[in-house]
């Protein structure tokens, strides 16, 4: 089947550098995955949601707030951090 | 060739996102809060450490609900969460959680009221229609510093109910108005505060222009993150003086995302991340669909204030109140609540109580309390009536004072005054301050008639009697001063009438 997808726009979509042969074989693994969805949607099923996917509200949490964990032990998981912010390369937003 | 604007129709849609008044958030238990030091108000779950699930807030959930219901809309039987994916350091998971195909609030429209043509003039009412609202995460907070930027993820989670209208709204007077109204009814249910000042409204705009009569809706754009009501309208007004000006010159629309700079009061492209609309969204795996239960959706019902449109309605078909000061009274549900009660003790005179209210509690109460901020700079400030000292009942008795003629409109104020400071009963301050009115007639009548009997007032009697109305007001000062301005008016008028007649 034709590939409904381009393999180097969804590399760069997913920040993956990827090589001609990881491509060629992502490619294949992609389309065989689409191959599935492509037999589900052409199988005649209910429309309606799967049942055993539904919760009813007893699943919710209550509004209690928890512990957090402090900026300390977030900051420590960052590559880098200041002033108990994490800090990353320039991201602009701003007006050009 | 040339055109007016006049020529043009401008086609606003909005997205308003608002955080919703919760202690916890939306997927996660961190509290969350304004103020706080940077990413203080952090758990493993907001930054989707490995291990973690993210578990819906209940209250954030029925807040959700309760806004549908305000507006009128369907609750479906079903909602679920779907995963936005984007690499961007405001969001720890490379995903934002919303809902996408099953949103929590369908349908709806929103009243408003546009500017009459005076203040004491009700303007054109509109209903705008809602297309959903869906219940998300809000994402982190970053600053720009020389060359990085830094992140506090103290916002990330807080659970935001992004609201989407139809392209109803047709100016930046509706835009504005659209907004004042959704504000007072979120506010005035529960669903959030919207305080401006600490970002918890948020707006993105979408505007095009066609041609008056052309039905297909012209190229929007979209101008992200406007977080007042005066960034919304001046927006609109700079968007679409720009669009016009673009489409006149024979250049086409280019469908962008814009920022807009308040300062300047200017638009401006944004740089567009790359493929920033390719979201690949998907249905979040560890979330499962939420079946909403009937039972919920009456309990919330139970708690949909009466719609401000409504109730101005009321006050002004059913209490006979002015415009002026029914709409000063809808706009905050407290202060509606607590004429209600005033009237309520005493219901004759729903407009008298209503003008104490909208006039001098308000004005007091405004200024005994810094105004909080809010996400309309030009709306009246928000007044807490738990410090008020007057309770309603008490106000209804002044009220009744001034209609039983005890006291005059004017002493009114004075009592009022006092009221206001020391919490004590009208008529309590009426006998300290020796302000009852005389309404005793015998004596009245003997000083009626004195006064009439000084040659000084001859003349304004003959003019009186000569058929000059006016008149005979110039014999009621020396009365009221005879009593010491104590004299019910109402009776030296009809006193006088009648030995004069």
């Amino acid at each position: 089947m034709a590939e409904g997808f381009d393999i180097d726009h969804l590399a760069k979509l997913a920040r993956l550098s990827l090589t001609a042969a990881e491509k060629a074989l992502y490619s294949s693994q992609l389309n065989q995955i689409l191959g599935h969805f492509q037999a589900l949607a052409e199988a005649d099923l209910p429309s309606t949601i799967d049942d055993a996917r539904i919760v009813n509200e007893a699943a919710l949490r209550s509004d209690e707030p928890g512990p957090v964990l402090g900026a300390e032990a977030v900051t420590r998981i960052a590559p880098a951090s200041r002033d108990g912010q994490i800090s990353v390369p320039r991201v602009v937003d701003d007006e050009s | 060739m040339s055109t007016s604007p006049s020529d043009w129709e401008v086609v606003i849609g909005l997205e308003v996102h608002v955080q919703l008044h919760t202690r916890a958030k939306v997927f996660a238990s961190s509290p969350w809060g304004f103020g706080k030091e940077p990413n203080e108000q952090v758990d493993p779950v907001v930054l989707g450490l490995p291990g973690t699930l993210p578990v819906v807030n209940r209250e954030a959930v029925e807040k959700s609900i309760l806004f549908g219901l305000v507006v009128g809309a369907s609750v479906p039987e079903h909602c679920s969460w779907d995963r936005k994916n984007y690499f961007y350091p405001d969001n720890p998971k490379n995903y934002q959680l919303t809902q996408k195909d099953f949103p929590v609030v369908v349908g709806g429209q929103v009243e408003i009221e546009l500017p009459g043509a005076s203040r004491n003039v009700m303007g054109e009412h509109k209903f705008i229609r809602i297309h959903h609202a869906h219940l998300e995460e809000d994402v982190g907070k970053l600053s720009h510093a020389g060359s990085g930027s830094l992140v506090d993820y103290n916002r990330a989670g807080v659970p935001l109910l992004e609201i989407v209208t139809e392209p109803d709204l047709r100016s930046s007077a509706e835009a504005e108005a659209f907004l004042r109204s959704l504000v007072a009814m979120l506010t005035q249910a529960g669903v959030a505060d919207c305080d401006m000042e600490k970002g918890q409204l948020r707006c993105d705009c979408n505007v095009s222009v066609r041609r008056r009569g052309v039905e297909k809706l012209g190229t929007r754009t979209e101008t992200k993150n406007l977080n007042s009501i005066s960034s919304v309208r001046d927006t609109v007004i700079y968007e679409t003086a720009r669009q016009i000006r673009e489409l006149e010159a024979g250049r086409s629309i280019t469908q962008e995302t814009r920022g807009w700079n308040a300062e300047l009061a200017r638009g401006y492209v944004l740089r567009d991340k790359e493929d920033a609309h390719d979201y690949r969204y998907f249905p979040d795996p560890d979330i499962p669909t939420l079946k909403i239960s009937r039972e919920t959706v009456a309990r919330l019902t139970k708690l949909v204030p009466e719609n401000l449109y409504d109730r101005q309605r009321r006050y002004v078909e059913k209490l006979a109140l002015p415009y002026t000061a029914a709409s000063v009274l809808v706009n905050d549900r407290a202060l509606a609540e607590w004429f209600e009660l005033a009237v309520a003790a005493h219901p004759t005179n729903p407009s008298g109580i209503a003008n104490l209210v909208a006039n001098d509690l308000l004005r007091d109460l405004a200024a005994s309390a810094g105004a909080a901020g809010s996400f309309d700079e030009a709306a009246p400030a928000q007044v807490s009536l738990s410090s008020c000292l007057i309770k309603p009942a008490q106000l209804a008795g002044l009220v009744k004072l001034t209609d039983d003629g005890v006291i005059s409109k004017q002493q009114a104020k004075e009592v009022f005054a006092e009221m206001f400071k020391s919490g004590q009963d009208a008529a309590a301050i009426v006998d300290a301050k020796g302000l009852r009115q005389n309404s005793d007639t015998g004596e009245l009548e003997k000083i009626v008639q004195e006064v009439i009997a000084d040659p000084a007032v001859a003349k304004s009697i003959a003019e009186y009697r000569a058929g000059n109305e006016k008149a005979i007001n110039a014999l009621k000062g020396p009365i009221m001063k005879r009593t010491q301005g104590k004299a019910n008016p109402v009776l030296i008028d009809q006193l006088l009438r009648k030995f004069l007649g």
